[in-house]
């Protein structure tokens, strides 16, 4: 930032003069600055939108999730298994992926200092 | 000291640490530049348009190749969402903040003269909200937020005598419409 008299054109027309002087006088006031919680307030939303598929993707996600179970189900009820077995091989999966999540999620973070 | 392609590359491969430098380097003046688009009174809007812009920017990274320099990409981002918001419905009318300026500047003017000036001042900051947004921009730059020519010519993305013309001209303008309203002493 530098003061704009110093940058002012040489050679003005009186008239470019005046309304130059009419502008510095009118646009004299205090210069707002970002307030202290920006910095925060951002990486609250990154965190957030970094962690949130959109609307598309969570019905594809969802629909695809349970297709997958429910055809897995039936395949594995077709081979005769047993309830505990299917609740098993089907709840690992998901156990794995929260897991996954969960383990990732603090590199998503970031912090200005 | 990196430079932003240094650290654009660093968040590109997923480094925090340099998108919060990126951010921490250039916070200021997007939200400088927000400000001037939309005017004063707006600070909390110029502020939103900041966040914007670096969700934006985060959300993109990935596909920024480095054609252009990171503060030229990012001051298009601002500016294109500065105009969007501005051109609302409930931007368009005139702000009375841009008119609600400092007499203190004035040396000891009389009760006439104090309601001239305002006067004066608020046709100014009518003729101003009609003039093309990069002339309002760069006038709101170099005279209210004390930006030099070249800072100006860096936010507009312009080189500096375009810069420099961009307010000849928004002066010109300016004046020609003050005359008419019989402001000038000419």
């Amino acid at each position: 930032m530098t003061d704009p008299i110093r940058d002012s054109a040489s050679g003005q027309s009186p008239r470019d003069a005046e309304i130059d002087l009419m502008l510095r006088q009118s646009m004299t006031a205090p210069i707002p600055g970002l307030s202290p919680n920006f910095h925060q307030a951002l990486q609250r939303k990154l965190r957030q939108s970094s962690h949130a598929p959109n609307k598309f993707s969570r019905i594809m996600l969802a629909g695809y999730a349970t297709t997958s179970v429910a055809t897995s189900v039936l395949v594995m009820r077709s081979q005769c298994l047993g309830w505990a077995t299917i609740a098993a091989a089907t709840l690992a999966p998901m156990a794995l992926l929260a897991l996954t999540r969960r383990l990732r999620s603090p590199q998503s973070g970031f912090a200005i200092r | 000291m990196n430079t932003d392609s240094q650290l654009v590359a660093l968040a590109q491969r997923g480094d925090q640490d340099a998108f919060a430098e990126l951010v921490r380097r250039h916070s200021d003046r997007v939200f400088r530049l927000a400000l001037s688009i939309l005017g004063r009174g707006f600070t909390a809007e110029a502020e939103d348009v900041a966040q914007e812009v670096f969700l934006k920017v985060h959300h993109a990274l990935a596909s920024f190749r480095g054609e252009a320099e990171f503060g030229s990409w990012i001051y298009r981002i601002t500016f294109n969402q500065a105009v969007n918001l501005k051109s609302r419905a409930r931007y368009q009318r005139p702000h009375l903040d841009d008119t609600a300026l400092a007499h203190a500047v004035t040396p000891e003017p009389g009760p006439h003269s104090i309601a001239e000036t305002a006067q004066r001042d608020q046709f100014l900051a009518e003729c101003i909200l009609t003039l093309p947004e990069v002339y309002q921009s760069a006038l709101r730059l170099y005279y209210w937020l004390g930006a030099s020519i070249s800072e100006v010519a860096t936010l507009l993305e312009v080189p500096e005598n375009t810069a420099k013309s961009y307010l000849h001209r928004a002066r010109q303008l300016l004046a020609s419409m003050m005359k008419q309203k019989g402001y000038s002493h000419d």
